[in-house]
């Protein structure tokens, strides 16, 4: 007997365009506007051609004079390129207006429905007709910025005109926005999202170089101007800084080359490229401008993991200024390694004595401290940056658990197994649990396989269609089931495995197929955070044993507050 | 030095004194009404029941998730003292005797029974979950058959093998009078539970006096079925802890129904016999 099914089309890429009343005369504007007229439509091939891409991940936006395009801070993955009219890009510059409500939260009788309302079998879902895109920054309406005359005459502005490209930093970086964008006058902007930029990087070496070189410029200034260290320096001195500074890729291209974690570490970092070596000349510092760096101290035939850096974290500050105030050479104190793929900029240690040192506010200078950690047995030392232990931090980075910033961090010696946060979980999200209550552990922190929404979140990369994707203010990384056409790329990307592709079925429990291969429909699920229910993540809110946590354990003092509470 | 003390400690701190504040205070208002003449056992008797309902509220909270009623560990603080309060409003209430009649017995026994039930429930929440770190990774209780059936399998497997393999039926032998019933199921709770070890000294000791029996081939299969014992004792551990974390609330939880229903009853019929001046 054949199990009873509901066939539908199955989804595909192109169901959902960016903007679906993009015109043909429109799709050709495109073409012929710079950036896009440059590209050969030979290298496209039928099924993927350069007016398809255009059609379906492009659009046209019209601004007036004082609009806000992008915010500083936001999340977005689309490029903008200037088809007429110009902007201003703003660093520094946070507008109060313009920053998109929070996300909308059910009402109190709504969420307590959901108790009788949530349906008895397991993955269903209400078919509808047309799906709902994934809404960008753009689709939030206008955001007006009335005083854009005092902003510009109190800020440093630069202006992009007809043909200029900009957002390509937190395209490529799947990073904030990292300046505000305002329209200079009413002017057309061609937005192109993330999927259609990543096709056309990967079929025109032309753009790709293109779009590579203004992401390395651009990001380099974006840092400065981001880093307290060269806050003081007025724009001339920091245009001055930034010409002696060195942009450096090390690493692999992704955190995870191989698309899992790594093999169990047999502690030797043979896979993590060297970038400074303890010991040597302090001859740069060194600022991570993207991924993760393993802070290492050589010790007999093996290396102590000393801490670990993240974007914006400096490397040898201390070092430099022992070397300014003593007027001598101090070498490195601590060995320097990629993880993964890490993106770096050296400021020569002349640059800081000469521009920055000398005026650099004390506050922002790090302590010198004597302390000499070599007179701790090593199976006893903590972290000297952390304070976490030792093999805790060996394990948060061996196990790439850094990148998450909501870790389901599990306390094994106060869970008793209830499992009433599973069952919170499922409560909230139609019966059906978005976690694992298991996942790799060290002593007794225990990391449980639900997403972490990571800094680096790989699974965007490969997603046809945007479907996952971030929230625009808080970053967390949710997927919009409606242009989920479920080819599990994100399921395949994700290294932790937290990504679950479930067969759907309609509300009776009947699976739903595909109309012409008869393959049940899937869809990608995972942990959202508990997106527009009150009082946030059901599942922390639900332990009675102060057991569980979401954690950014990109950043050590969160856990360690944990770990000590 | 307060500094020093983990958040832990100060809720701890907090609430004990909070608690015995209460309770001090309830004393000394019960011999005031004592030695004004005044009965207040009506009083006493309404804030224990309060205090009850109040306390089973806990469960419910626990059964809505969806709405922001608090956390639940917070909740589950003022289960824990607001029980050790009300034992203090019942022996006020009681006068800490013992019962003397048959529905102050059916009152008292259940009352005791929820107050010992949930101690324990206590004592098992803080202690299991520390023990069970000590005995191999943590298992999802709903997958310990399963793993455990992967256990019995590979040994069965081992025992056939070695059969063939070593061209002697020592191991085999043994399997299928010791080992077999071993790995059927879960064994040694109350061991588990008591800390007591002797089991699986006993069944490795076994193992190892066959070693002088077998060949080379026969050492590795030995060797790994010793593992396999010990990943099963782990395991059988593990299934004892969590079975006691699940089973004391399927006795605290339906006493406490019993006890507000009784209490109800007791309710009614303390005020329908109510003697009073006249």
């Amino acid at each position: 007997m054949s199990a009873q099914t509901t066939a539908i089309s199955r989804p595909r890429r192109w169901d959902n365009p960016f903007d679906p009343e993009l015109s043909t005369a429109d799709v050709e504007r495109i073409l012929t506007a710079p950036v896009f007229r440059d590209l050969d439509p030979d290298r496209f091939p039928p099924g993927q051609s350069l007016p398809d891409i255009v059609r379906n991940d492009a659009r046209i936006n019209r601004y007036q004079r004082g609009d806000i395009v992008v915010l500083e801070g936001d999340y977005g993955n689309s490029v903008f390129v200037i088809l007429s009219g110009a902007v201003n890009v703003l660093y520094g510059y946070l507008p109060e207006v313009g920053r998109p409500p929070p996300r909308a939260r059910r009402p109190f009788w709504n969420a307590l429905a959901q108790l009788w309302r949530n349906s008895r079998e397991s993955e269903t879902r209400t078919l509808s007709p047309s799906a709902r895109a994934v809404h960008l920054r753009s689709d939030r309406g206008r955001a007006y910025l009335p005083d854009i005359e005092r902003v510009i005459a109190e800020h440093s502005v630069t202006l992009l005109e007809h043909g200029d490209m900009f957002g390509e930093i937190s395209a490529l970086s799947r990073s904030p926005r990292t300046a505000t964008v305002v329209a200079d006058t009413d002017c057309e902007l061609v937005e192109l999202r993330w999927q259609g930029l990543r096709d056309l990087r990967a079929r025109d070496p032309d753009l790709r170089e293109r779009v590579d070189h203004l992401h390395r410029t651009r990001s380099l200034l974006a840092h400065l101007s981001e880093s307290p260290l060269f806050a003081h320096l007025d724009e001339a001195t920091i245009a001055l800084v930034a010409q002696e500074i060195r942009f450096e890729n090390h690493g692999t291209q992704e955190l995870f080359p191989t698309g899992e974690l790594p093999a169990e570490n047999d502690g030797s970092l043979a896979g993590e490229p060297l970038i400074a070596e303890e010991g040597s000349l302090t001859d740069d510092l060194i600022m991570i401008r993207a991924g993760f760096a393993r802070v290492t101290e050589h010790l007999d035939h093996g290396d102590r993991t000393a801490g670990y850096l993240k974007n914006n974290d400096v490397f040898g500050l201390e070092e430099l200024v022992r070397q300014w105030r003593g007027n001598q050479s101090v070498p490195l104190r601590n060995s320097l390694r990629a993880i993964g793929y890490l993106d770096i900029l050296r400021v020569p240690a002349v640059v800081m004595e000469r521009y920055v040192l000398p005026t650099i506010p004390e506050h922002l200078l790090p302590p010198i401290t004597d302390a000499d950690m070599r007179s701790t047995p090593v199976w006893k030392r903590d972290d000297s940056a952390t304070g976490i232990e030792q093999p805790l931090v060996d394990f948060l980075i061996d196990e790439r658990i850094i990148n998450g910033t909501q870790s389901m961090v599990i306390d094994l010696d106060r869970c008793t197994g209830c499992d009433d946060c599973v069952k919170a979980c499922a409560a909230t999200h139609d019966g059906n649990p978005r976690f694992v209550r298991q996942g790799p552990s060290h002593d007794d922190v225990m990391i449980a396989n639900a997403c972490m929404h990571c800094v680096d979140a790989v699974c965007l990369i490969g997603c046809p269609t945007g479907a996952i994707h971030r929230d625009l203010s808080s970053g967390d990384v949710h997927i919009n089931d409606d242009t989920c056409i479920g080819c599990g790329t994100c399921s395949r990307s994700c290294p932790y495995g937290n990504i679950v592709m479930v067969e759907i079925a309609d509300k009776a429990g009947t699976v739903i197929t595909d109309r012409e291969t008869g393959a049940a429909i899937r869809r990608a699920t995972k942990c959202d955070l508990c997106a527009g229910q009150l009082g946030g993540p059901a599942c922390q809110r639900a332990c009675p044993n102060d057991a569980l946590a979401r954690l950014d354990m990109s950043n050590p003092g969160e856990l360690v507050a944990w770990l000590r509470r | 030095m307060a500094a020093s003390l983990t958040r832990f400690t100060r809720r701890r701190a907090r609430n004990t004194a909070l608690v015995v504040g209460a309770a001090v205070l309830l004393v000394a208002i019960t011999h005031l009404a004592e030695a004004t003449l005044h009965d207040i056992r009506f009083v006493t008797g309404w804030t224990l029941f309060g205090l009850i309902v109040g306390l089973a509220l806990f469960n419910l909270r626990r059964r809505i998730p969806v709405l922001p009623l608090g956390s639940a560990s917070d909740w589950e603080q003022v289960h824990i003292y607001g029980g050790w309060f009300a034992v203090a409003v019942f022996l006020t209430h009681t006068g800490a005797g013992l019962p003397d009649g048959p529905l102050e017995i059916a009152l008292w026994i259940p009352f005791v029974a929820v107050t010992i039930s949930g101690t324990a429930g206590i004592w098992l929440s803080r202690v299991l979950p520390k023990r069970m770190r000590d005995h191999g990774a943590r298992e999802l209780y709903d997958r310990i058959a399963t793993r455990r059936a992967e256990i019995a399998a590979e040994a069965q497997a081992l025992a056939i093998s070695s059969a063939r393999d070593t061209g002697s039926v020592t191991i085999a032998d043994y399997y299928q009078k010791e080992l077999s019933a071993y790995f059927q199921r879960p064994r040694n709770a109350l061991a588990h539970l008591t800390g007591y070890q002797g089991h699986l000294r006993l069944q490795q000791q076994q193992i190892q006096s066959l070693h002088r029996y077998v060949d080379a081939r026969g050492h590795k299969i030995l060797n790994r079925l010793s593992e396999l014992v010990e990943t099963k004792d782990d395991l059988d551990y593990q299934f004892a802890a969590q079975s006691a974390l699940r089973l004391w609330l399927f006795v605290h939880v339906p006493l406490a129904y019993g006890l507000l229903i009784l209490i109800a009853v007791h309710a009614v019929l303390a005020h329908a016999f109510e003697v009073g001046p006249s």
